[in-house]
């Protein structure tokens, strides 16, 4: 792979640099010509230059095109190559990504960028192809004479060198543009997605204003930027001219004095006009380089996020209770355990770490959970929360063979999951289960969850939006399906409680007490907590 | 779920209109650039004339001072040329700057007007493609491609214009390698939108499926999904270079006939010219160099023109979907509703879309400041009465009235102070936690909002830093499920419409501060008719009246007691949620 790349790429060049050859020759070639005619008087010449001229005209626009394609191929290549290894990062830093990759940076990670630097690849080819024009357009100006050669060089170079500290100035710009750009565009993201609260509640006064004034901030860092592009843009058009008329003065003045001729004039002017064009590839090359550079910075600083735990634990053949110091919660093996607590945070905060997304003090049996292989903790353990539903089939979905799978979704209660879509485990389930409601896209997260039979099936809140009816009845069939699995569920109904073996209770944080239900049950405070009876 | 209608896009005229409203708002600006660049291009074409005059003038007998004359002309020239080319550009990204932000504003208005259930049955993704892709395309299109468009178009005239001043005969021979240029640009504009099309879409995938796993990071870790989703990037990324492929291949001839469309004419000033001048005719060799000069000016702006007449016209169809929402009307005419009557639902018939019916001739009368609690299974059609009483979408049959009114012709400003509904789904804006809930209220101060802070038992907001100020939502403090829930709610204290929906509002809560947010909220909400849509049934006993839906249809109602004594649904219901939890 890589190396046919540097194949293509080294054809590339070859190609441009023939093709550039002929184009910087054309001009000098067309001028012998006319010379030729003229001091013959007659058409003669004409009959042996049209041929080979037109032919190597026709021919250097294919071997260009050859250039091009090569180019081409190979930044599409460093581009596509630099999505798989995005795809291959997302694998190696597993949850590092969670929290500091927004999804707007991953579409720009995914999109700008890899364009961004593989358009430097491509812009180097057409910067050599400027230089072996230069080369060649200087070393035959150069033999009509020195004072030609030496100012198309000369000029080619320095237009290159007055323009970087313009450009440096440009950058910074550029970047705080950029920012705007994307201040701008999340604030309308924003109003687009709460739309349902600005049109339920009012306030579109507010946020328009909010918005108008990014967008005015937005307008005016523009000003800024035209400030400095503008002398840019002009200069880039206006350098090579200058060029060009410095040319046209020396030859004309070399013509006066006899020492070239009136084709050779016109030569020097053809090339000093191609290289001052393709001089503009130089520059182009900059500024390639310039915001490749700045892609290339966000792209090295995202492969170099890892993961957000320690990884390197390696011990396997754990077995036993899952311990959680902080809160004193031990989940044991082989029954249902309910977690009750006043506050979300502490019992998902434990879970997390029972499941080790958290490097913790937690135990899994005698071993602490951060000395265990990682992977071994993945297959035993299984934590279920506000999970993601990709773009993908419901079979895909559910991860198991359709019999498992349709089981699954018999003990979530989620048959009609199913028949919303049509009685077909093909059927696709759109990114976010978008295409379901609210009470499905759980009762589905809670099926796959269970289709994957983890040893351990630590559940945060997993029937939360599921009427009685349905919770009580996905309560005795989860109980049933996980006989002699071990399973925690985070909940304060009665209807899992009845159903679980022991119950913990988790007041500011730490375990107050563990028992049956019943035995809980004599606590005013867990009883206020989790039984429905009470008027309140 | 629901069929999607698309939101509407502009037609051609519509799309030219707007435009030419960008022009008009700033057309000094935009005629001033025009003239700068034509005079830029006229500075730019003088030198191969120059060259001629030079070639001729020699020819002639001119001394050393005539060439030195010329020499300090053609400089002058240049700089002209400069300054005219800098100022032109400035004031073209001045106008489209401004063209740009004009046309961001109008949207973000436009979408904020927009209807609910119409956005809702489009998809919100059509609507956020359009807020960031497209705005940033059309944006692209005034501020860089047009100008560039424009420029590289007067030049092409201003080339061609120099030619005939120079020598008619020969600047007609230019003309001969038009049909080229003419046919294969055609073929090229023809084909290449479909592949740059298909290009961007190949992209749009790639980068939603390397979200959704950064989205899904835990997801992919737990359920070790990496792999697969390893193979879906690459799998997504392979399509993108097939695409681009596809872009290559076309190049691969389009390209070839520019250069040919661009080196032929050169050939053929030189054979027709020299052959004209050695025959005596009407030309000069300086005159021949000149138009071959002026040929070959041609290369970068034919080549750049055609470039961006394709980013042209994907501005353009940017543009198209950009106005497409304006078009969107909104059809709520009632400005107020005087009534006594509170909320009435009569016999009321809906479906989504095209979908068969949801409700099928549902009646339902809360009664003016009562607590109205709704109870059913999923499906039910529990969400959707929410809706049709917050006004969002229309019954296929019979009326909703909120005090006599239709809701759904209810104009917002009236309809809010009637009814809002609050869903499961609480909006957290990346604005100041004052700015996020004086949304509701803008005339609230401090004290309100704090004081509706602590109804809803949002002790965690007294606790920060900054206070009021603090930045949520984004990339700062980020809120927990319970804290965004109880930041809509207070909203919702604020707001203090006649009748509030809570549809799931508090399932969210942890379950320890949940019933002291609800009986905070009751005591809020006191003397405003409340409709609860509830999965759990905590909040039924202490309703003044309970409604049981089943399939698009109220199975019973009455009281608590009234209920259980009749031993129906909601008995049924009851006992599976409280008997086994005493």
């Amino acid at each position: 792979m890589a190396r046919t790349q540097t194949a293509r790429i080294a054809l590339g060049f070859a190609s441009l640099s023939i093709s550039g050859t002929a184009w910087i020759l054309l001009p000098w070639v067309i001028s012998r010509v006319i010379d030729e005619i003229v001091a013959a008087g007659s058409a003669e010449p004409l009959r042996a230059w049209a041929v080979p001229l037109i032919a190597t005209a026709l021919a250097s626009s294919w071997v260009f095109a050859v250039g091009y394609r090569c180019l081409f191929a190979a930044q599409t290549l460093t581009r596509v190559g630099t999505v798989r290894r995005l795809t291959d990062q997302l694998n190696t830093a597993g949850t590092g990504v969670r929290g500091r990759v927004s999804p707007g940076e991953m579409v720009n990670l995914s999109t700008e960028d890899p364009f961004k630097t593989g358009l430097f690849v491509f812009q180097l080819g057409f910067g050599w192809m400027g230089l072996v024009m230069l080369a060649v357009g200087t070393v035959v100006m150069w033999g009509l004479h020195p004072a030609l050669g030496a100012t198309a060089a000369g000029g080619s170079i320095l237009i290159g060198f007055v323009a970087g500290p313009a450009l440096s100035r440009l950058q910074h710009h550029q970047i705080a543009y950029r920012d705007r750009v994307a201040d701008v565009t999340d604030m309308a993201s924003d109003v687009v997605g709460g739309l349902r609260v600005l049109r339920g509640l009012g306030g579109e006064r507010r946020f328009s204003e909010r918005y108008r004034a990014a967008s005015a901030d937005l307008r005016d860092t523009g000003y800024r930027v035209a400030g400095a592009d503008s002398w840019i843009q002009g200069l880039r058009i206006s350098l090579p001219l200058a060029l060009i008329a410095a040319v046209t003065w020396i030859g004309a003045r070399l013509v006066l004095a006899g020492t070239i001729t009136v084709g050779d004039l016109s030569a020097a002017f053809g090339m000093t006009a191609l290289l001052a064009v393709h001089s503009g590839s130089l520059l182009a090359l900059a500024q390639a380089y310039i915001t490749a550079r700045v892609s290339a910075r966000r792209l090295t600083a995202f492969f170099a996020t890892r993961s957000d735990i320690d990884l390197t634990g390696d011990r396997t053949g754990a077995t036993g209770v899952l311990h959680d110091p902080e809160t004193g919660l031990t989940i044991e093996t082989g029954r249902l355990t309910a977690v009750v607590s006043a506050e979300g945070g502490p019992a998902t905060a434990a879970l997390e770490r029972l499941a080790r997304y958290e490097d913790s003090p937690a135990t899994w049996g005698t071993a602490p959970l951060g000395e265990i292989d990682v992977d071994e903790v993945r297959e035993g353990i299984l934590l279920l929360g506000e999970d993601h539903l990709f773009a993908q089939t419901l079979g895909e979905t559910l991860r198991a063979e359709p019999e498992r799978a349709l089981r699954a979704l018999d003990t979530a209660c989620a048959a009609d999951v199913l028949s919303s879509l049509g009685s077909d485990l093909d059927a696709e389930v759109a990114a976010g289960g978008r295409n379901l409601s609210g009470g499905q896209r759980q009762r589905l997260r809670l099926a796959r969850a269970l289709a994957a039979e983890p040893e351990y099936l630590l559940a945060f809140e997993p029937t939360a939006a599921v009427d009685a009816h349905t919770e009580s009845l996905i309560a005795r069939r989860v109980a049933a399906a996980r006989e002699g699995r071990t399973t925690a569920v985070v909940t304060s109904s009665p209807l899992w409680l009845a159903r679980a073996d022991r119950v913990a209770w988790l007041v500011d944080g730490k375990v107050r007490a563990t028992g049956t239900h019943a035995e809980l049950a004599g606590e005013p405070g867990f009883r206020r907590l989790t039984s429905r009876q009470e008027p309140r | 779920m629901r069929d999607h209608e698309r939101l509407p896009t502009a037609d051609r005229r519509t799309v030219l209109r707007s435009l030419g409203r960008l022009i008009a708002a700033d057309r000094r600006t935009f005629g001033a650039a025009l003239v700068l660049y034509l005079a830029a291009a006229a500075a730019g074409a003088a030198l191969p004339v120059m060259l001629g005059r030079i070639i001729d003038g020699i020819g002639e007998g001119w001394t050393l001072s005539d060439v030195d004359r010329l020499g300090f002309l053609i400089i002058a020239f240049v700089v002209v040329q400069l300054v005219l080319t800098r100022y032109g550009r400035l004031l073209a990204y001045r106008f489209g700057e401004r063209a740009a932000a004009d046309l961001r504003e109008r949207f973000t208005s436009h979408v904020l007007r927009l209807p609910l259930g119409q956005i809702e049955r489009a998809g919100s993704g059509d609507l956020t493609t359009r807020t960031t892709g497209d705005v940033a395309a059309a944006a692209n299109l005034l501020r860089e491609t047009g100008p560039q468009t424009a420029v590289a178009l007067l030049q092409i005239i201003v080339v061609y214009a120099t030619a005939f001043a120079v020598n008619p005969g020969l600047g007609a021979l230019l003309f001969v390698s038009t049909p080229v240029l003419f046919f294969a640009g055609r073929r090229y504009l023809r084909v290449a939108t479909p592949v740059f099309l298909a290009e961007r879409a190949a992209m749009g995938d790639t980068a939603e499926t390397l979200t959704a796993t950064t989205a899904g990071a835990a997801t992919v870790d737990a359920y070790r999904m990496g792999p697969e989703r390893g193979e879906e990037g690459r799998r997504t990324a392979a399509v993108h270079f097939k695409r681009l492929m596809g872009i290559l291949r076309m190049q691969s001839w389009f390209f070839p006939s520019l250069d040919f469309a661009i080196l032929f004419p050169v050939g053929v000033v030189i054979t027709v010219g020299s052959l004209w001048f050695l025959e005596g005719g009407p030309v000069t060799i300086g005159q021949v160099a000149t138009v071959s000069m002026l040929a070959l000016r041609l290369d970068p702006y034919v080549f750049g023109g055609m470039m961006s007449l394709n980013a042209f016209q994907e501005g353009g169809a940017a543009l198209a979907r950009i106005e497409g929402v304006s078009m969107v009307g909104d059809d709520r005419s009632r400005a107020d509703a005087p009534g006594p009557e509170g909320v009435i639902m009569d016999e009321v018939v809906f479906g989504y879309g095209d979908g068969p019916d949801v409700l099928h001739g549902l009646s339902l009368e809360p009664g003016r400041g009562k607590r109205l609690v709704v109870v059913g299974p999923s499906g039910a059609g529990k969400s959707t009465i929410a809706r049709l009483i917050a006004g969002i979408d229309r019954p296929r049959a019979g009326a909703v009235t909120v005090d006599g009114a239709p809701s759904a012709d209810l104009e917002l400003a009236a309809l809010r102070k009637k009814v809002v509904l609050v869903t499961q789904e609480h909006y957290v804006f990346t604005a100041s936690l004052r700015d996020n809930l004086r949304l509701a209220d803008s005339a609230a101060d401090d004290e309100d909002l704090a004081r509706a802070l602590r109804m809803v038992g949002a002790d965690w907001a007294e606790g920060l830093a900054e206070g009021l100020d603090t930045m949520i939502g984004g990339e700062h403090r980020e809120l927990s499920i319970t804290e965004a829930q109880q930041l809509a709610l207070a909203r919702v204290i604020l707001a203090d419409p006649e009748v509030v929906i809570l549809d799931e509002a508090t399932a969210g809560i942890d379950p320890g501060s949940a019933g002291n947010v609800e009986a905070s909220l009751a005591a809020a909400l006191h003397g405003r008719t409340v409709i609860a849509i509830a999965h759990q049934l905590q909040a039924a006993e202490a309703a003044d009246r309970i409604a049981v839906v089943q399939e698009g249809r109220i199975a019973e109602a009455g009281t608590h007691d009234q209920l259980l004594a009749a031993g129906g649904a909601y008995a049924d219901l009851w006992r599976a949620w409280k008997g086994v939890a005493a």
